[in-house]
């Protein structure tokens, strides 16, 4: 490659001295000068014409210098602008028509999410603020994927509840959880870093597409608030193992959502809810207005 | 305070007003398997739903009848299931054609109802008894409010349940142009001829006169 | 969609359906409940013809409504041996109903429904509809739906504390009779205990309870004229149609 590159180097040095060569003689001399100007122009043009001269035996040179390729150059969807295609045998035209589509989609989305993303401040994994100082790399969010699964697997032991895992993009994972016949959690991994969790009802659907939609039911919105600051709670940068086990045990405590009555008022319902908070240690259930009483 | 209408009020409400589809206007043909690619092509060309490839079905149809005291005609359901993925039974009552010989196509009343799986069971309940099945494979293709398909119609061979056991009825698709509208929309059997006419010389689709053929469709 | 329950509120002597409705509505306001619109389900019966001359029962197909799900209809078809198949259809099922006119014949007289409000509490739904057929007043059926629980089993404790806390009434700690655990043959020929309240919720099942209640006060009406629903709305005509009716053309209605 270096010698191709070279040669065309020389290639394109000797194009460019032939044409200031050719220049110099259409300039020609001023017409008034007399045997000076028109000795010097010719030796100029001499000189010219030995440089071209040289120049030319150096392009040869290298270009006996250079090896047949063993093998023909591949390149890439480029060698089909050579070939005269019918456009339906290569039916280029509706994919094109896609892949432009899609990288328009691409580009506005990725721009709404970048402003919206952005405007939030409190985020857990990524410091943009700190970015003058330099940080210590956070552990917690960039294990591989093999660690996470194995995590996961380590914590899919609770009867009646089952975890689906799947990986929408690259290697962070999103656990679907489902509790018994209760409800549904999808959890949304950062590395081993808990970002997001979503719960919805038993007949609700929570798919990969649809992560981020509420639930339609009162309660489960209510347990994904309690959820969220769970999340925070159980959050620790030094044992993100330890902080997604306990989390996840937590989480399950939910399977007795609608059978247990709240352990301080002895009631099923307040305000139409039934005890949506799971204490932190204890995982006793509580309503929302009792447990602070 | 506004009181709900029961269901039986907002349906005759959409019956009074003409936004209940329940006339079907069809036109049928048929093509030989060594031609169906060039139909394909054209029709891709024509129709809207060709994005990507074109949209494919997988049918069992099963015509039930029940026997009516007060009328040598009996009443016909057909019930159809999507064998390759999981929709709801479709279930449809075709009425006699209209014999008017000015339309340009033919049109009988249809009435189609999405059911649960049951169906067949509580048909069978009814009193309904078994006519004939049969497997539809095909193209579906969409145009405007025009729906065209391109099938073919499998036998099914008693007895085996593999889908290699049954066999093709002929050696050709069928093909059927139709849309199904509220009454009193006149001009669908003329844009239905317009789009007929472009499809010719491939396949020459007409009003097939049922009578003629003599017993039932 | 989520469990219901549908309980029958008995009524007082001398009270007229419509004070207690207007009663029970009051009770749920305070409690905290929102008003948000109307219900109706309604239940019309049709009966094959003719009647089998072999003193079989006939079928008897039950073609019900709910606003709750106002896309469809709901229709239990009974085929007098006490085999019930269910089958939700779209709408349109109610016009191929009156195809088959000749075979089956709605009776009209016992066309029955339940109206009225429909108050929200959390995730609660409360319905408390006055019971008519015929125009004639015949009861209140309290409605009760827990829409974010798909199994009884799990939130009738919740269920029960809200009825009674605004019932007034005390409510079994049992499982209503529509849940409770029945003898049913599995597809090998086997009898075996099916523990309804421990099954997956349906919009069907709520469809069902309504035909079993709707039934009984058919019932009624036939077994003891106008006696049930002394003081209803109607007045002193209540039932009078009932009475009308001959016992013959019962037959086949509901079970034994």
């Amino acid at each position: 490659m270096d010698k191709l590159n070279s040669t065309l180097t020389a290639v394109k040095n000797l194009r460019s001295n032939v044409k200031q060569c050719f220049e110099h003689l259409a300039d020609g001399t001023d017409g008034e000068g007399g045997e000076e100007s028109r000795n010097k122009f010719v030796h100029d043009f001499q000189e010219r014409f030995g440089a071209i001269n040289s120049q030319l035996r150096e392009v040869e040179q290298l270009i006996n210098g250079l090896q047949v390729p063993p093998t023909a150059y591949s390149l890439g969807n480029t060698a089909y602008l050579a070939q005269e295609t019918s456009q339906d045998r290569q039916a280029l035209y509706p994919q094109l028509v896609n892949s432009y589509k899609w990288i328009d989609k691409v580009h506005d989305h990725s721009f709404l999410a970048f402003n919206n993303l952005n405007q939030n401040t409190l985020r857990r994994s990524y410091n943009y603020c700190s970015q003058k100082r330099q940080r210590l790399p956070f552990s917690s969010f960039n294990n591989d994927p093999d660690h996470i699964d194995k995590l996961l697997s380590e914590i899919n032991t609770a009867p009646h509840t089952s975890y689906r895992i799947f990986r929408p993009f690259g290697t962070n994972a999103v656990a679907i959880v489902t509790i018994s016949n209760v409800m549904k959690a999808a959890i949304v991994f950062k590395g081993v870093l808990i970002e997001w969790v979503t719960v919805k009802g038993f007949d609700e659907p929570l798919e990969h597409d649809d992560l981020w939609a509420e639930s339609r039911y009162e309660v489960f919105r209510k347990v994904q608030e309690h959820a969220h600051s769970a999340m925070l709670h159980f959050f620790s940068p030094t044992l993100p193992d330890l902080a997604v086990k306990s989390y996840v045990t937590w989480l399950n405590s939910h399977i007795k959502l609608f059978l247990e009555p709240c352990k301080r008022c002895g009631k099923f319902v307040a305000n139409g809810l039934p005890p949506t908070w799971r204490d932190l240690r204890t995982l006793e259930p509580f309503h929302e207005e009792c447990r602070n009483c | 305070m506004a009181s709900v209408s029961s269901a039986r009020e907002s349906l005759s409400h959409a019956l009074n007003n003409r936004f209940l589809p329940n006339l079907e206007y069809l036109l049928q043909g048929s093509i030989l398997d060594s031609a169906v690619e060039h139909l394909m092509h054209r029709l891709k060309g024509l129709c809207d739903n060709v994005d990507t490839s074109p949209e494919t079905f997988h049918d069992l149809e099963v015509c039930m009848s029940l026997r009516q005291p007060n009328s040598n005609q009996p009443l016909l359901l057909r019930v159809r299931r999507a064998l390759g993925r999981d929709a709801p039974f479709q279930m449809r009552y075709l009425g006699n054609p209209e014999v008017d010989q000015r339309r340009p196509t033919l049109v009988r009343s249809c009435m189609d109802c999405a059911c649960t799986n049951g169906i067949l069971e509580f048909l069978t309940e009814m009193g309904f008894r078994l006519e004939f099945e049969y497997i539809a494979k095909g193209y579906m293709f969409r145009k405007g409010r025009m729906k065209i398909t391109v099938s073919k119609l499998i036998k099914i061979v008693p007895g085996k349940q593999q889908d290699m056991a049954n066999e093709p009825i002929s050696q050709s698709y069928i093909v059927e142009l139709s849309v199904v509208a509220p009454t009193g929309q006149e001009n669908v059997g003329e844009e239905m001829r317009v789009f007929a006419e472009q499809l010719k010389p491939l396949v020459q689709l007409e009003k097939i006169d049922y009578k003629r053929l003599g017993g039932m469709p | 969609m989520g469990v219901t329950v549908l309980q029958p509120y008995p009524l007082p002597e001398g009270k007229s359906g419509a004070h207690i409705i207007d009663q029970l509505g009051k009770r749920l306001l305070a409690l905290g409940a929102t008003h948000s619109g109307q219900f109706l389900v309604d239940c019309e019966t049709f009966i094959s013809t003719p009647q089998p001359h072999n003193g079989a029962p006939g079928r008897a197909v039950h073609v019900l409504h709910n606003s709750e799900y106002p896309a469809s209809t709901f229709s239990i078809i009974d085929n007098g041996t006490g085999k019930q198949v269910s089958l939700v259809a779209d709408n349109i099922f109610d016009l191929l109903m009156l195809k088959m006119t000749n075979t089956f014949t709605s009776k009209k007289q016992t066309k029955i429904e339940s109206r009225g409000a429909r108050f929200e509490y959390g995730d609660f739904v409360i319905k408390l509809g006055s019971v008519t057929m015929m125009e004639h007043f015949k009861g209140i059926l309290i409605e009760i739906e827990y829409k974010s629980c798909v199994i009884l089993a799990y939130c009738w404790e919740m269920i029960r504390e809200v009825l009674q806390g605004f019932l007034g009434i005390g409510v079994a700690k049992e499982f209503p009779s529509y849940f409770a655990t029945q003898t049913i043959m599995t597809a090998m020929g086997q009898q075996q205990l099916h523990a309804k309240h421990n099954d997956i919720y349906e919009p069907m099942d709520t469809v069902k309870q309504y035909l079993e209640q709707f039934t009984n006060y058919r019932k009624h009406v036939a077994l003891h004229g106008g006696m049930v629903s002394g003081g209803g709305q109607g007045g002193p005509t209540v039932g009078q149609p009932g009475v009308h009716i001959p016992p013959s053309s019962m037959v086949g209605m509901g079970r034994p």
